[in-house]
């Protein structure tokens, strides 16, 4: 098809109003924009209705972004061409987030998606909304109309437009950033020279983590992270542990009922044995859960989690027989008047029979990464075939959107039952 | 860097653009080159209500108005200047603005009709 026409020089506006509120029988002619071909930085992105709140709205948000390019994956170098990261400000609602070395991903308030771009082969003329022309030409005129020319002026022709596709956050970083220098009850800050290493605020882990906020408050959440002097950490094992036994010592001292620990009477106490009262707070929000009444807070504890730590550090020094542990795991909880049982350690431990006898050694899901592909490599890795009652307590906090666990099953492993009535065994595809 | 997505109009407020997408391309002859700004590609008439021809030099394609699935943004990059810290040069820093929203577009998929025919030549025969 060959363009012949030459149109009046004056830029006639843009006219996408004219374009879609044609009546029937009407007609408009269609140039190309005075400022066609010298733009290149405009780019289409579909957004789905329920997301169009968060970027149509008058106020800024804030974009931290440098990311490398690769063919069909979007990249922000498309609209910067400086490789530096920034903090992301407090009124972003959307925001496109990553490193050189990342995958760019657009974060809403509350979810992630990623960004494709999709190209075509198509001729798509973008008209955008105009005033309507002055001129007095004739052949400008929308048929019917003399007095009011109208002309529909095609601004650019896009090569594609950028698709959001929602993922999981990407969470493993945000465990590993938490894990350089985690918190000792014995650390002080004061007078060291590497005071802020290893160390992120809120704004650094908003601009480090491909996550959105309430996925990133989550995740800090189920990483028993608490803010520290401004700084996100996660308490060491040791600080926990002496911080727990200490609360269930004082406990059994001073008659406290496990169930209804009142909150100020527990920091009192273990603020004179020299317990930051935060930490001892947070031990308490981790081990259980907080009410509040008129009187003050109460805190329950939780007798899985409080049994889940105490087996945990009883599992610290390696594999053991099973009824070693056992003795041991229900020593120590009796001492706080718990009840330890093997279906409270899901997920957290693997057991193995060497010969006659029945091995327990720690496992834990939280040492395993969020990404599907990687979480069941780990799994094959450590053990070739799996019985479901093993597996779904691995594979349970796995969330693909738009994927069930029985299409990750399907994707991931691969099903064999040696016989009718045997047990489904899973093993690597 | 600090790209900031900037959006003036609130959702009902935000202005739409429209999209005539062509299964193929329009060339200029080769007498225009690159000098396309102002060029009158074609006319678009609504034959009824959905329905649309472009007649491009003498082609004829038809095509029909669609609702897109999930609206497309129009996104701008910007760049601007913005002064840092005190005593500190300029600091060259890009935006993106939403300048519009596309809801519709006017698909022409069919094959274009030939408008002018060459007439047919008879050969003579011989006597």
């Amino acid at each position: 098809m060959q363009v012949e026409k030459k149109a009046a020089e004056e830029d006639r506006g843009g006219g996408a109003e004219a374009v879609l509120s044609l009546g029937s029988s009407l007609s408009i002619p269609i140039c190309y924009h005075s400022s066609f071909g010298l733009d290149d930085d405009l780019f289409l992105l579909e957004v789905d209705d329920k997301l169009l709140p968060d970027f149509l709205q008058n106020r800024c948000f804030k974009l931290g972004v440098s990311l490398q390019k690769t063919l069909f994956r979007f990249d922000c170098e498309d609209f910067c061409h400086d490789h530096h990261c920034c903090t992301m400000g407090e009124d972003a609602r959307v925001s496109i987030r990553g490193q050189p070395d990342e995958d760019a991903v657009l974060c809403t308030p509350s979810s992630t998606y990623a960004m494709k771009f999709v190209g075509t082969s198509n001729s798509v003329f973008l008209i955008p909304p105009g005033d309507v022309s002055t001129s007095n030409c004739k052949d400008s005129c929308a048929d019917g109309d003399m007095n009011r020319p109208v002309i529909a002026s095609v601004y650019t022709v896009a090569k594609g437009n950028i698709e959001l596709i929602q993922v999981a956050p990407r969470l493993d970083k945000l465990k590993n950033l938490l894990r350089e220098r985690p918190y000792k009850l014995d650390e002080d800050l004061i007078g060291d020279p590497r005071q802020e290493i290893g160390l992120y605020s809120w704004n650094d882990l908003v601009q480090l983590i491909q996550a959105s906020e309430e996925e990133l408050r989550t995740a800090l959440k189920s990483l028993s992270a608490l803010e520290i002097d401004g700084f996100w950490r996660i308490l060491d094992d040791k600080s926990m542990d002496d911080t727990l036994d200490m609360i269930l010592r004082n406990a059994v001292l001073h008659d406290w009922p496990l169930s209804t620990l009142k909150e100020d009477s527990v920091l009192s106490v273990l603020e004179a044995d020299g317990f930051p009262g935060t930490i001892v707070s947070h031990c308490l929000g981790t081990h259980g859960c907080k009410t509040f009444v008129s009187e003050g807070t109460l805190c329950s504890l939780d007798e899985k989690q409080v049994c889940l730590r105490l087996a945990q550090r009883v599992l610290s020094k390696g594999k053991m027989r099973l009824e070693n542990f056992m003795e041991k795991w229900e020593l120590l909880s009796a001492t706080s008047g718990m009840k330890p049982d093997l279906k409270m350690l899901e997920g957290e431990v693997l057991y193995e029979k060497i010969g006659v006898e029945d091995w327990i050694r720690a496992f834990s899901v939280s040492s395993l990464s969020s990404s599907p592909a990687e979480r069941f490599a780990a799994l094959f890795q450590e053990r070739p075939k799996w019985q479901w009652k093993d597996l779904e307590p691995y594979i349970r906090d796995v969330h693909v959107p738009g994927l069930s666990t029985e299409g990750l099953l399907i994707k991931y492993t691969r099903k064999t039952q040696p016989k009718a009535d045997a047990e489904v065994i899973f093993s690597a595809r | 860097m600090q790209i900031r997505v900037k959006c003036n109009c609130g959702e009902g407020d935000c202005r739409e653009w429209a999209i005539l997408e062509l299964q193929g391309v329009v060339e200029s002859q080769p007498a225009i080159g690159e000098r396309l700004q102002g060029l009158e590609i074609g006319r678009l008439c609504c034959v009824s209500e959905g329905n649309y021809t472009f007649t491009v030099g003498y082609h004829e394609l038809s095509g029909t108005k669609i609702p897109l699935k999930k609206p497309l943004l129009v996104l701008r990059k910007k760049k601007g200047e913005t002064s840092g810290e005190l005593n500190s040069s300029a600091s060259s820093e890009a935006e993106l603005e939403v300048i519009g929203i596309i809801r519709h577009r006017i698909l022409f998929k069919s094959r274009p009709k030939a408008l002018i025919s060459r007439p047919l030549v008879k050969d003579k025969k011989a006597a």
